[in-house]
């Protein structure tokens, strides 16, 4: 059985590798020992040791060359000198290369075990840090497959046979039960947008929109959106007031997201609002800027959960009854805004309302290259 | 009229498959089904159909994928047209690096994505039967 631990310790004193094996072995822990520094490396061809210790001071190759050659193919071993005369420049020296740390001779027991021991639960942390962060991109790289096909194979089941199905009994329905066909396929396909942003924000690069801008009226972003979020107020008898300060300049953009933008707005405004309350939606020109404004008159915001109100999962402490949702909605704007060059805000009052305001440059930050095709549309 | 066009789906969730054969056979095809990769490979070599109806994203991708190059390898049956039913466009794309998004596995192919209006399907279904009787027509 392998030991727990693997520590290679190359020296040319016979005394240091005699005591270090002495010191450092256990039934944990296997001590393996190199007189040069040629012979060093050539142990680590064959061995995954956890950790190494390296004289400074060797005839042939010597320990900085050896710390070197190490780093160089297996640049997060962690690797612990000695160094022979206790100068500390040769010490820093090493650090520098990538030591982890260094070890004064002559060293009594104590010391080495206690270095031995610091080193290797680096060495732990770094493997551990490894291992999370491969797990963490094979997760993101994956994610995409698995919830398209976990998530939206069912999805797709189900809106083909409410097509099928409505195709089926076209003579047979009544024209509000044809209506009622067109309702569940749309909050169907509702769904499936929503889990196609949740794989945006988790796999996808939205910086990635840049590629594609075009000229985008915001009147259209903003009728769209409304469009998309009525069924919600209208259920909860809100109004939605949109007021846009005409001439509106065009700006540089991908309609798409920034129509989610203000599905999301507007979204939270109907789902944090009061019954029968109002919710307004402004949209005017302001120096260089576009601002739009989403103001809400409902439970309002703790300056606590302002803070992490943009970051992934963030959904406030204050939340009415009945209200749902995995708080991705403003990550997922606050990122598609600054892909736009422009900011996002909040101003809000406990039990008062909250309002969302939006910047957007009306010039694009970096140079356009068709500046004709901004005036279009 | 003459006789019904035969079709094939293979596509492994039945459900979804259900929801495609009751909108072609209420356009009068005649509709078979197989809902793993072997089943559909062996009516494909029972039975000559007019068109096949194939999801590539089956099994996670690789099953699909695997009838879709079988085909192409067969003189025979890559005359026969399909039509590629794919979940999201972008698992095409990483699929088939640096190619079209829609890959062309044989002769006659389109590509849908589910789910799929009963009206585009119709329209694609009819168009791959009449290009390929085209060139059936052209080639004798």
């Amino acid at each position: 059985m392998r030991p727990e631990h693997e520590i290679l310790v190359i020296d040319d004193e016979e005394v240091v590798l005699d005591s270090c094996t002495d010191v450092l072995s256990s039934s944990a822990c296997q001590v393996l020992t190199a007189g040069n520094g040629a012979e060093g490396l050539k142990r680590l061809e064959e061995a995954r040791p956890d950790l190494i210790f390296v004289d400074l001071k060797m005839p042939g190759l010597s320990g900085l060359e050896v710390l070197e050659r190490i780093r160089a193919k297996h640049p997060l071993m962690v690797v612990i000198v000695i160094t022979g005369y206790a100068t500390v420049s040769s010490a820093v020296e090493a650090m520098k290369k990538g030591a982890f740390d260094f070890l004064p001779k002559p060293f009594t027991p104590e010391e080495l075990r206690l270095i031995a021991k610091r080193g290797l639960e680096h060495n732990r942390l770094v493997q551990q840090t490894i291992a999370l962060r491969r797990e963490k991109e094979m997760l993101r790289e994956n994610f995409a497959a698995i919830v398209s096909h976990e998530l939206k194979s069912p999805l797709g089941a189900l809106q083909q046979n409410l097509f099928a199905l409505s195709a089926e009994l076209e003579d047979k329905l009544s024209e509000e039960q044809k209506q009622r066909f067109e309702r569940l396929s749309v909050r169907l396909e509702d769904l499936v947008k929503l889990i196609h942003s949740w794989l945006r924000i988790l796999s996808v690069d939205i910086s990635k929109l840049k590629e594609t801008f075009q000229p985008v009226a915001l009147p259209v972003v903003v009728s769209k959106a409304v469009e998309t979020v009525q069924p919600h107020a209208t259920r909860k008898a809100i109004e939605i007031q949109p007021t846009l300060a005409e001439p509106l300049p065009t700006i540089h953009g991908d309609e798409g997201s920034l129509v989610e933008v203000m599905v999301n707005l507007l979204g939270n405004a109907v789902k944090y609002s009061h019954p029968e309350s109002k919710v307004a939606v402004r949209v005017q020109a302001q120096g260089a800027e576009v601002l739009l404004a989403v103001s809400d008159t409902g439970v309002g915001i703790t300056t606590e959960d302002m803070t992490h109100l943009f970051q992934d999962f963030g959904r406030g402490q204050k939340q009415p009854e009945g209200v749902s949702g995995a708080g991705l909605g403003l990550a997922i704007s606050h990122r598609i805004i600054e892909v736009h060059g422009g900011s996002i805000g909040v101003e809000s009052e406990l039990g008062k309302g909250s309002t969302f305001t939006i910047r957007l440059p009306v010039k694009p930050a970096a140079a356009d290259s068709s500046p004709d095709s901004q005036r279009k549309v | 009229m003459s006789e019904p066009k035969q079709l094939l789906i293979i596509d492994d969730d039945p459900d979804f498959v259900a929801g495609i054969k009751a909108i072609l056979v209420k356009a009068k095809y005649a509709v078979d089904t197989a809902y793993n990769p072997k089943d559909g490979l062996s009516a494909l070599k029972a039975k000559n159909y007019d068109l096949l109806l194939l999801d590539v994203m089956m099994g996670r991708g690789a099953e699909g994928i695997m009838i879709a190059r079988k085909l192409g390898k067969d003189p025979k049956l890559r005359e026969l047209p399909v039509l590629i039913i794919t979940g999201i466009r972008e698992q095409m794309a990483f699929l088939f690096p640096g190619q079209a998004v829609h890959p062309h596995f044989v002769d006659v192919d389109e590509l849908v994505e589910k789910p799929v209006a009963p009206k585009l399907l119709l329209e694609k279904v009819e168009a791959l039967l009449k290009t390929s009787e085209t060139r059936k027509a052209k080639s004798k």
